[in-house]
């Protein structure tokens, strides 16, 4: 199912990771994504360093990544645009601070969406994503 | 004056020990001064090497006798530190010793005064010991807070999104009827994450332990009074030294609370904020153009705050108070003092 995905073939699903180190929300999350037919959950992961495995293995074509993580979110980011170059991040967190949006814009993060916000915000913030040449 | 009224001064003298020693250091004259301070009668002292006065730590490190070379090289010589009584207690002295020479250029003697200076060690001490307390009670309290604020954040709020997450789902798979309601549902946990999240903003300001009070109290009044509330606001700050953290954290907390009631009570438009220097300390308005009726509704919160604000000025050595008149609004207005930072403890403090 990941080959499908991550192919680009036209109609297959994009393939999403999730991270978030938050049991409960994790698979909260997961029922989200899956409910969506353009979207698809190859793997979740609750701390930086499977993140990373996990992203090298499957080269997910988008990421949910959790700000406040085990691992640092925006270090987790930079490494894993090294290991899985074409997956595309959207930054999930509780928190809002100027701080927090700054530190993951500069590992290269643009999509930042406030826990607590809509569903159908992170969602269009993954399409958006997904949709960028 | 003559000769003998001037002994006879000397002689009753009795807040200062003054008394005589000769080129060697034996002691040729006394006062009653120095009878009260270190307990010695002129029949037990006179004669004497006046190095019987130091703990037995000064004599082996021959302190005494570099004293008086110190006080014929340069003419006088102030020292402060232990010394020992008669009974071998110790007291904190302040010491000045004078070489005295003749017209030919010839050393006499010296003249040794001495004071007691105890007291006001004990009362610095104390002092000092009161804004250990104070730095450490300011900063268990911070670091509570911040406790608290990463739980509601890392547990509370989490599970509030979970629910609200849920909640929207769900509103996708049931009949029209029902959605509406679970999106009013979903409205009111949405809310509530707000609100949590806006309490753990207030628990724990970003800013305020990294970068300082001038900082710490801009990006408050940016991010909360200006973005959240809509309230127009000038800070103007002069201030001679940067203040220690914990006095940086008494004032922003006091200013956090002054314009958490003005938001809620005032129906203010604009705030005014001044910290500057004055008195030895730091003096803080916060003054705003509401109703200037201080007195709310909800009675027990406006206590709480007015009580937590003046508590903390109190607690820092300072004072707070808080004026309205009726139509031009009321002003909040406090002083700290400014206290260099500490240093650490002595370990030689604690003797007797």
């Amino acid at each position: 199912m990941t080959a499908a995905a991550s192919d680009g073939s036209p109609g297959a699903p994009f393939s999403v990771l999730l991270c978030d180190d938050n049991a409960m929300l994790l698979e909260t999350l997961s029922e989200v994504i899956r409910a969506q037919p353009d979207m698809e959950v190859v793997a979740t992961a609750c701390d930086g360093e499977e993140a990373l495995r996990l992203a090298g293995r499957h080269r997910p074509d988008l990421v949910v990544l959790d700000v406040r993580f085990p691992g640092d979110g925006p270090s987790v980011a930079r490494d894993m645009a090294r290991c899985s170059p074409a997956s595309r991040i959207v930054a999930f967190s509780a928190y809002d601070d100027k701080g927090s949006v700054e530190r993951m814009a500069s590992a290269g993060v643009s999509e930042y969406v406030l826990k607590g916000t809509s569903n159908r915000e992170l969602l269009a913030a993954l399409r958006r994503l997904a949709e960028l040449p | 004056m003559s000769e003998t009224a001037f002994t006879l001064l000397v002689q009753g003298v009795l807040d200062y020990g003054i008394f005589m020693l000769d080129p060697q250091g034996y002691i040729i004259s006394w006062n009653a001064g120095a009878e009260r301070i270190k307990g010695y009668r002129a029949a037990d002292i006179l004669g004497q090497h006046f190095s019987v006065f130091y703990p037995p730590e000064d004599q082996s490190s021959g302190k005494p006798q570099w004293e008086l070379e110190t006080a014929v090289a340069e003419g006088r010589l102030e020292d402060e530190g232990w010394r020992v009584r008669q009974d071998g207690s110790r007291f904190w002295a302040n010491v000045v010793i004078t070489a005295l020479w003749d017209e030919k250029g010839v050393l006499q003697g010296f003249g040794k005064v001495t004071r007691d200076m105890s007291e006001r060690r004990a009362a610095q001490q104390a002092l000092s010991e009161r804004r250990r307390l104070f730095d450490h009670l300011v900063q268990a309290q911070e670091t509570e807070r911040r406790r608290i604020a990463w739980d509601v954040h890392d547990d509370s709020i989490q599970a509030m999104v979970a629910v609200g997450m849920r909640l929207e789902l769900l509103a996708e798979r049931v009949p029209e009827a029902h959605a509406a309601e679970l999106q009013r549902l979903d409205a009111t946990v949405r809310e509530a994450i707000g609100r949590l999240r806006s309490l753990t903003f207030r628990l724990h300001p970003p800013g305020i332990d990294r970068h300082g009070l001038i900082e710490g109290l801009t990006s408050h009044l940016d991010d909360v009074v200006r973005s959240s509330w809509g309230m127009t606001c000038s800070f103007d700050h002069q201030l001679d030294r940067t203040p220690t953290p914990e006095t940086a954290i008494t004032i922003f907390r006091i200013v956090q609370e002054a314009l958490l009631n003005v938001h809620k009570h005032a129906r203010a438009s604009r705030v005014d904020i001044r910290v500057r220097s004055a008195d030895g300390g730091i003096l803080t308005y916060v003054a705003d153009d509401g109703t200037g009726e201080p007195m709310p509704k909800d009675r027990t919160r406006e206590h709480f705050g007015v009580i937590e604000m003046r508590e903390r000025a109190e607690t820092a050595g300072g004072w707070w108070s808080m004026h309205s008149r009726p139509g031009t609004g009321t002003t909040v207005e406090f002083w700290v003092p400014n206290p260099l930072p500490l240093p650490p403890p002595e370990p030689g403090d604690g003797a007797p």
